[in-house]
């Protein structure tokens, strides 16, 4: 039933290719400016599924639950975000960094009623989303853990390459819990079991946390003290799935790989009370999968001390069908929550891998909304994000719309926007998109690229493609500076840490000196060629906050530039107060 | 109770070895023949071994304080134990006619005993450094005793009474080993740091400090320093010093570091000749010259228990001929008719090697 | 001559030469004499922590828990100590005349032989899963409001990047010092005055209040600006870390980094830091064990008492838990390089000061030290112990929203025994 519903959906799409394309004088498909290529057809898919196609969307239904759930909501609730606050946010959630000034100024510009959902169909398929996901999802799956066995840039490209691709989440998780690192091409896949050195306590606790969005730690010696729900089985039944399988380097290539034995099964007791139990491979509360009746060959290849062993029956390739499975709700609650989470600023169930009866979603209509959509549109991640970043619950102003005693209760409504501290990433990136550092970079390489192709040159330099890789390589070390500094503890998470050394490193550090330092057209240099302080104020207060200044605004950077005699000096020192300043550090 | 003067050593030895077969014609030295004897037991580490001048017994430390004597021609039933030390004794020497025994123990003492005596008992024990006391060298002509120690300092005791005559102050950090040149009238000494030093011991000053940095290696990891001489003798012509030990450290914790033997020219003080083994990483922890112009060198590895000796023919890149040991080395002796070795092992085996062809019984 | 070999002379002997004279320049060496900060910190009632981490694996036997004579007991000598009945590793002799400020812990059982595991059992008091270290649930619940340092404080030369604060706040992670050096970015760039500095820093503000203006999470804006405010305090502090020692110190301390840094964490503990950690390096001695403790003891014995005895005579030790500890212990067995390899079955750990019993011994090992005969010791009984004595109710839950996670291990208790 569910399968014939997506069939007729896709079949729709086709058809409806023509009315998303875009307007040419639109923003273009690349963030930066540059013609459009033609729309991905997953993001068409996507737009299938709007209230033409003849059902309420997922958005308005949402958007109705959300304000359903709060008896006083109407008086909570902040009104949508003004233009300024949505190209600022919408950029970076779905691109990865704020707009440059030109974008912003471009998309205050535009008078189309239907200027954000073009926007969000560009950003979703620019090749910026792509890697923004891979640094997301990067960070949820592998948690900052330093690569090893599987190098980080084969790993990061798969995983950008998935996401260009639009790759639904059931696959992905599928070819990352079946690869044994064997096959070259899917070896990046197996990084999530090779990195983790194989170690079963540790990626069964990682599988429960990551996936199931369960943290199953203190179960593995006793069933949990303090929640209920979390039993020893749970964690046994997980780990029943991967206890056969071991490292085992390959004697020809030296490479690390997974091989597994067709026998040995799980047994457990209890530190507290020294109950023993056993169990099958199970995911949480879902039934054991027993071993089917032992073929006569239990082996494909015996396990030697030369021979990776290959079971006749895999319990671990059994993991990946059992996780995806459609009775598997956990799966999908774990995905949607933290995508939302990823949108919205706060998970429905906080925190995003503790999820049990003590601690219940708090929309859980909503939750469940979101899961069983995910999972009729096929696990489809563009679709999903494009849903949420159209809904009026995700446009909504940060700004409160009551006292801040009541700022408590808006936020939990989701009556209000949230603030979202910018990822490392997020924050090098709109950190050099802001102090022009970016444009500047992206120009010498389109010089070198003239010099040293100049035949391919004119079609190079407007794919996007080559674009976003080109300049991506070309800042990587400035980025992994931030990064080193600014990431802390790995893993999804929505609350805000701050040390002393970041703030250093922000107040007296080198690479901050040097992006702020005038010269070669970055925004220092560019205001220090405006005499007007209005425009100075215009251009500085677009460029790093993505929005106009206030008039006190302009009237405290013009007095300011009167009260400094080193005109140089001023502008470095008011472009610096801004960038360290909370209202660039979060997205808001 | 007789002692033999070294003339009538080497035919006492054999005499006793084979008492009830007519004399053999000898065969030659011949190091690739060279073959195991006798192997003596014991359940815990050496330390180290020392065949006595008489050629009689063989001697050898253990960690678990004591000192152990062997009949060289005798079996297992022959070993006689030496307790008194408080810690391991890793050098022992003797008097020249081989009646005194002198130990080094890392109980801060040297023990002076009877080395022949049937019960032994140490005859004296001296608080001799602050710390361990790493090495004893009995002067050629008997009357003086070199130790060195923990406290960095290197001491003259007089024999027999045991009593502190001079005093050598000078090495920065521990000196590992201290010997006498033949002449009788300087002493050689080597610390971690790879310094030798050259001390006059009619005026108690240092003549000469030469280097060997190469036998000493900085782990910058771990901020420590591994080297020093597991073992150090004279020529008997008294033109070379040569000193046992390690070189190339890359990971001093894992104790990864090549083999070394080096022989310096006492003469010029400077480096004749430095031997390691590139394929074998590893200690050599014994050295002993041999008159037909080689030298042995017994080693132990980083890993596994494929324990070496090596023969060397001085400034030859690789020995001429090699024997696996079945354990890793503590150290090396000769015998006084330098027909025979003994290697003292980490598994608890004396072994006495030969270096001859076996005799055929026919 | 001596002859009565059978005897213990060394007890003789060292308590002839040794701990009389040690102590007794214990008893005279300061008096009034102590700087405006330390007595500001006695003043204060502000409990702080000095851990000091002997990384590698210190060897049992050649510390806390010598097995002189026995199978694995290695060559060094036991000692007596300033606490009739209790002996230490002859490398120890500083500590054996202060025996009576410490106390030892025999019995710890880790039951891991991997360092990084080892590590996280003894810091987080937890077999496994992701809790705050020591230092974070110190810098976390014992210091100021606002405290003047950083709460967490690690001087070392190795970056062992870890999440130590895991579910606390990142004001609560460790700050590494590298060595003696400060923090980085500490001096602010050539091109900025003072009074640049200033005034940009003020506009910054403003802007951050008119943001704060709009409402909102005020827990996020409030701990950005806090990051900003700690970072200033460094900037302020950095005499701490550019002052020259002294040559009496350094004549007491030792020049050797070890002393240096042990001279900064009396500064920084002296000048309200809450948790200081001073890592010593060089003790995974799987090749020439006893030549290398003999070398990295012979720096941290008399460097640590020296550091001890300021703490002490000062008054800043009733209210300082002193910690010392390895991520486990070594091999009884020796290698064939005269190595000790990993072993976390038989540990032993030394505490003192603030609210621990001193002169104690907690659980013992079996003759030949493979394993614990007596009061065997987690990594979470420990954990309980260290905060109990400073006074924080481990078995109530930490201060974090949404999940009830217990300070100390529920599955641990306290080593009541020390507990003064």
């Amino acid at each position: 039933m569910l399968t014939r519903r997506f069939t007729t959906i896709v079949a729709i799409a086709g058809l409806s290719l023509a009315c998303v394309r875009l307007p040419d004088n639109a923003l273009g498909a690349n963030i930066e400016n540059v013609p459009a290529p033609p729309l991905l057809a997953e993001s068409v898919s996507a737009v299938a599924a709007s209230p033409d196609a003849g059902e309420p969307t997922l958005r308005a239904r949402l958007d109705e639950l959300v304000v359903a759930a709060t008896p006083n909501f109407a008086s909570l609730a902040s009104p949508r975000s003004s233009d300024e606050e949505f190209v600022r946010r919408v950029y970076l959630d779905l691109a990865g960094t704020i707009p440059t000034g030109t974008q912003t100024r471009e998309f205050l510009a535009n008078q189309s009623p239907k200027k954000r959902e073009q926007l969000i169909n560009q950003l979703l398929a620019s090749p910026q989303h792509a890697r923004r996901l891979q640094y997301v999802f990067d960070e949820m799956l592998m948690e900052r853990r330093v690569g090893t066995d599987v190098p980080d840039a084969d790993w990061q490209r798969w995983l950008r390459e998935s996401f260009r691709e639009n790759k639904p989440w059931d696959q992905l998780v599928t070819e990352i819990l079946s690869a044994d690192g064997v096959d070259e091409q899917q070896r990046p896949a197996a990084k999530f079991f090779l990195d983790r050195k194989f170690d079963v306590d540790l990626i069964t606790r990682d599988i429960g946390r990551v996936f199931l969005g369960v943290d199953l730690e203190c179960a593995q010696c006793h069933d949990h003290p303090s929640i209920d729900d979390y039993l020893q089985r749970h964690y046994y039944g997980l780990s029943a799935f991967l206890k056969r399988s071991y490292l085992f380097t390959d004697p020809k290539t030296k490479k690390k790989v997974l091989g597994e034995k067709a026998e040995g099964d799980v047994k457990f007791t209890s530190v507290f009370t020294a109950e023993e139990g056993q169990t099958d491979p199970r995911v949480l509360d879902l039934p054991g999968i027993p071993d089917p009746e032992p073929a006569k060959e239990l082996y494909i290849a015996k396990p030697a001390s030369k021979v990776r062993g290959v079971p006749a029956y895999s319990r671990r390739l059994q993991l990946a069908k059992a996780m995806i499975a459609a009775d598997n709700v956990d799966f999908r609650h774990n995905i949607v929550n933290r995508l939302w989470a990823l949108m919205i600023g706060r998970g429905l169930v906080e925190p995003l891998d503790i999820r049990h009866s003590d601690n219940p979603p708090s929309h859980p209509e909503v939750l469940d909304l979101l899961a069983d959509e995910f999972q009729r549109h096929n696990y489809n991640v563009r679709w999903l994000l494009r849903e949420l970043a159209l809904s009026e619950t995700y446009q909504r102003s940060s700004r409160l719309a009551v006292d801040s005693e009541q700022g408590g209760d808006a936020s939990a409504a989701f009556a209000c926007g949230h603030l979202k501290p910018l990822s490392p990433e997020q924050f090098g990136w709109s950190s050099l998109v802001a102090t022009g550092f970016s444009t500047v970079t992206m120009s010498a390489q389109e010089a070198a690229l003239l010099k040293a192709e100049p035949e391919a040159a004119a079609n190079k330099k407007v794919d996007p493609l080559w674009r976003e890789e080109t300049l991506h390589k070309a800042l990587k070390p400035e980025l992994d500076l931030v990064v080193a500094r600014f990431a802390g503890q790995g893993g999804q998470k929505t609350g805000f840490d701050a040390t002393a050394d970041q703030a250093l490193f922000v107040i007296n550090g080198a690479n901050v000196e040097k992006w702020l330092k005038p010269q070669g057209g970055v925004l220092t240099d560019r205001l220090l060629k405006l005499d007007s302080p209005e425009l100075l104020a215009e251009e500085l207060y677009i460029s790093i906050l993505s929005r106009s200044p206030a008039e006190d605004e302009t009237a405290a950077v013009t007095s300011y530039l009167d009260s400094v005699s080193d005109r140089t000096m001023a502008i470095r020192e008011i472009t610096w107060a801004l960038l360290s300043s909370a209202e660039f550090r979060f997205n808001h | 109770m007789k002692t033999p003067t070294s003339d009538t050593l080497s035919t006492s030895t054999q005499t006793v070895q084979r008492p009830a077969s007519p004399p053999l014609p000898e065969n030659p030295i011949d190091v690739s023949q060279t073959h195991v004897v006798t192997e003596f037991k014991h359940d815990i580490p050496l330390t180290t071994c020392r065949i006595d001048p008489t050629g009689r017994f063989v001697f050898a430390g253990a960690e678990d304080f004591h000192v152990y004597r062997w009949a060289l021609s005798g079996d297992d039933s022959s070993k006689t134990l030496f307790t008194g030390h408080q810690s391991w004794v890793r050098c022992l020497d003797f008097s020249c006619d081989g009646r005194l025994l002198f130990t080094a123990g890392y109980d801060h003492r040297i023990g002076i005993w009877n080395a022949a005596d049937e019960n032994p008992s140490p005859i004296q024990m001296i608080d001799a450094h602050q710390g361990w006391v790493r090495w004893v060298r009995v002067s050629p002509d008997g009357k003086l005793l070199a130790s060195c120690g923990n406290d960095n300092l290197v001491r003259i005791w007089s024999v027999p009474d045991g009593k502190l005559r001079q005093e050598f102050a000078g090495h920065k950090r521990y000196p590992y080993a201290a010997v006498f040149h033949p002449d009788g009238k300087r002493l050689a000494s080597f610390d971690l740091m790879g310094v030798i030093k050259d001390w006059d011991i009619e005026t108690g000053k240092e003549v000469r400090s030469l280097e060997a940095k190469f036998m000493w290696g900085f782990d910058q990891k771990f901020r420590a320093d591994m080297g020093g001489a597991r073992d150090m003798r004279f020529s008997e012509d008294g033109k070379a010093l040569i000193v046992a030990g390690l070189t190339e450290v890359s990971n001093a914790f894992a104790g990864v570091h090549k083999p070394m033997v080096l022989c310096v020219d006492w003469e010029k003080f400077e480096h004749l000749h430095k031997w390691k083994d590139d394929a074998y990483k590893g200690m050599v922890w014994g050295v002993c010259e041999h008159p037909e112009g080689f030298l042995v060198a017994s080693g132990a590895p980083q890993g596994g228990n494929k324990g070496m000796l090596w023969f060397l023919k001085p400034g030859e890149e690789k020995p001429f001929h090699s024997v696996t040991l079945s354990h890793c080395a503590r150290g090396l002796d000769v015998t006084p008719d330098k027909r025979q070795l003994a290697v003292p092992q980490f598994d608890g085996k004396l072994c006495i090697y030969q270096m001859t062809a076996p005799h055929s019984l026919s | 001559m001596r002859r009565d070999i059978g005897c213990n002379h060394i007890d003789h002997q060292l308590s002839r030469r040794g701990f009389v004279a040690g102590s007794a320049a214990g008893a005279v060496a300061i008096g009034g004499l102590l700087t405006p900060a330390q007595a500001e910190a006695v003043k204060s009632g502000q409990k702080r922590i000095l851990q000091v981490f002997l990384q590698g694996g210190l060897s049992q036997f050649e510390s806390w828990d010598p097995k002189p004579g026995t199978r694995y007991g290695g060559p060094f000598r036991a000692i007596p100590t300033s606490v009739p009945g209790i002996h230490i590793c002859e490398l120890m002799p500083h500590i054996a005349q202060r025996m009576h400020r410490l106390s030892i812990v025999r019995s710890l059982d880790l039951k891991t032989n991997d360092h990084r595991i080892g590590r996280l059992r003894i810091e987080k008091g937890r077999t496994a899963g992701d809790f705050p270290y020591v230092g974070a649930v110190a810098s976390k619940y014992l210091a100021a409001e606002n405290p003047p340092l950083p709460g967490y404080l690690h001087i070392t030369t190795r970056g062992l990047e870890d999440n130590t604060n895991a579910f606390l706040g990142a004001q609560h992670a460790q700050l590494k010092l590298l060595g003696v050096n400060a923090p980085e970015n500490l001096d602010r760039p050539a091109s900025l005055d003072e009074e640049s500095a200033q005034r940009r820093n003020e506009f910054r503000r403003l802007a951050n209040e008119r943001f704060a203006g709009r409402g909102g999470q005020p827990a996020f804006t409030e701990a950005f600006d806090s990051s900003f405010e700690m970072a200033r305090r460094l900037m302020k502090r950095k005499s701490l870390f550019e002052q020259e020692p002294s040559a009496k110190d350094i004549e007491r301390y030792g020049s050797h980094p070890f002393g240096v840094r042990c001279i900064l964490a009396r500064e920084l503990l002296s000048n309200g830091a809450t948790c200081v950690k001073v890592t010593h390096h060089g003790y995974d001695t799987h090749a020439e064990n006893f030549n290398f403790h003999l070398e990295q003891l012979d720096e941290f014995d008399k460097t640590f008492c020296m550091l001890l005895d300021d703490l002490h005579d000062s008054g800043m030790l009733e209210s300082t838990l002193v910690l010392i500890y390895s991520e486990f212990g070594r091999t009884p067995k020796l290698n064939q390089r005269y190595g000790r390899d990993h072993w976390g079955a038989s540990v032993s750990v030394a505490l003192g000061g603030c609210g621990i019993v001193p002169g104690a011994v907690v659980g013992s090992t079996n003759a030949e030290g493979t394993e614990v005969a007596e009061r065997e010791v987690s990594g979470g009984d420990l954990f309980h112990t260290y905060f109990r004595a400073l006074g924080l109710d481990t078995s109530a839950n930490h201060d974090i929203p949404g999940r009830p996670v217990p300070i100390g291990d529920p599955a641990a208790s306290p080593i009541e025994e020390l507990l003064a």
